[in-house]
């Protein structure tokens, strides 16, 4: 997470000089990009020349840990497993474009019927229409049923 | 190289391109190693995790966008995670809290020739995220950004970090080496 007031240029005092040996040590490169400019100039004064010291001895016995090269065996098994890896998940990624490109056609067809039944809700209409005085179970209206009618 | 032709390899790697798996391989595997065998003090498992790296690298070369984080520093995440896996399975502390006060008491002198191992002794007995700290900043010369970028905290908290292992190595190392 980048700290935005590290990129504006501050004045430096001892104590903040100090600091920053602390925990970037002695080479000012390794310092924030915004108090370099500050800091070389505090290293020149007797205070940031001890500060400076004192943070480069441990500097100088970190830099003795080195870490051999790779081998080329390890070299050759990571090359070695690429070609593999990366086909695989061209098609995988291919796969899931398909089942996508699908899906979408689905929802598109569904969408589709919907919006026509929506527009068009009468496609039936020729096959039976409802009277005002029919039911389910079939035409109530008022000769329908004469026995009704004497209720 | 450019500053950032990474991006550009990644690309040419996800369509199939041997000439830049073996270019990012080149680029890459020292620093990936480097990062892995300083944080495990391990070699062999250093070289499980870069392979294991180098693998997520291969599966995301043809989905590769770059989102805020250089792919660098997405490397360092990636390698830095199964890192802690390892660590994990060892069951170490992963905070920054037990491990600080556990150990500051100096090795012993180095042999002449073997004061490498007596770094990495000594960077094996401060807390993880203080090595991850150092490692990053002083070792792969993250600048403070990318290295706070990939550990995931603000700068003011990696400054604490990189000055409490500091202070742990210098308790450590220095301590008997300050008449120089």
């Amino acid at each position: 997470m980048a700290d935005e007031r590290k990129t504006v240029e501050v004045p430096l005092d001892a104590r903040r000089f100090a600091a920053l040996a602390d925990a970037y040590g002695s080479a000012l490169h390794r310092w924030p990009p915004a108090e370099q400019a500050a800091a070389m100039l505090f290293a020149k004064t007797d205070e940031g020349r001890a500060i400076l010291a004192g943070a480069a001895r441990l500097d100088a016995i970190l830099g003795r840990h080195s870490v051999e090269a790779p081998s080329p065996t390890l070299h050759g098994a990571i090359v070695a497993r690429a070609a593999t890896e990366v086909r695989q998940e061209r098609r995988r990624r291919f796969w899931w474009l398909g089942f996508g490109l699908a899906g979408v056609g689905l929802a598109g067809a569904v969408a589709g019927l919907a919006l026509v039944t929506v527009v068009n809700p009468d496609i039936q209409s020729d096959h039976y229409a409802m009277d005002t005085n029919a039911t389910s179970f079939g035409d109530a209206g008022p000769e329908a049923d004469p026995y009704e009618e004497d209720l | 190289m450019g500053a950032d032709t990474d991006e550009e390899l990644v690309r040419r790697i996800g369509t199939g391109d041997a000439a830049a798996v073996q270019a990012m391989v080149a680029r890459k595997l020292p620093r990936v190693l480097a990062l892995a065998t300083r944080m495990l003090g391990d070699a062999a498992e250093a070289e499980d995790v870069a392979q294991e790296t180098f693998v997520r690298i291969w599966r995301h070369a043809s989905g590769w966008r770059q989102g805020h984080a250089r792919f660098d520093t997405w490397i360092h995440r990636v390698a830095l995670n199964l890192c802690y896996d390892r660590l994990r399975r060892r069951r170490e502390w992963t905070t920054d809290e037990l491990p600080e006060v556990a150990d500051e008491a100096p090795l012993p002198d180095a042999m002449p020739g073997d004061e490498g191992r007596r770094v990495s002794q000594a960077l094996q007995r401060i807390a993880p995220r203080q090595r991850e700290a150092i490692v990053l900043v002083y070792y792969q010369e993250l600048s403070n950004i990318e290295a706070a970028g990939a550990m995931q905290v603000s700068v003011d908290a990696l400054e604490s970090l990189l000055a409490r292992g500091r202070r742990s190595l210098q308790a450590m190392l220095v301590g008997d080496d300050g008449d120089d």
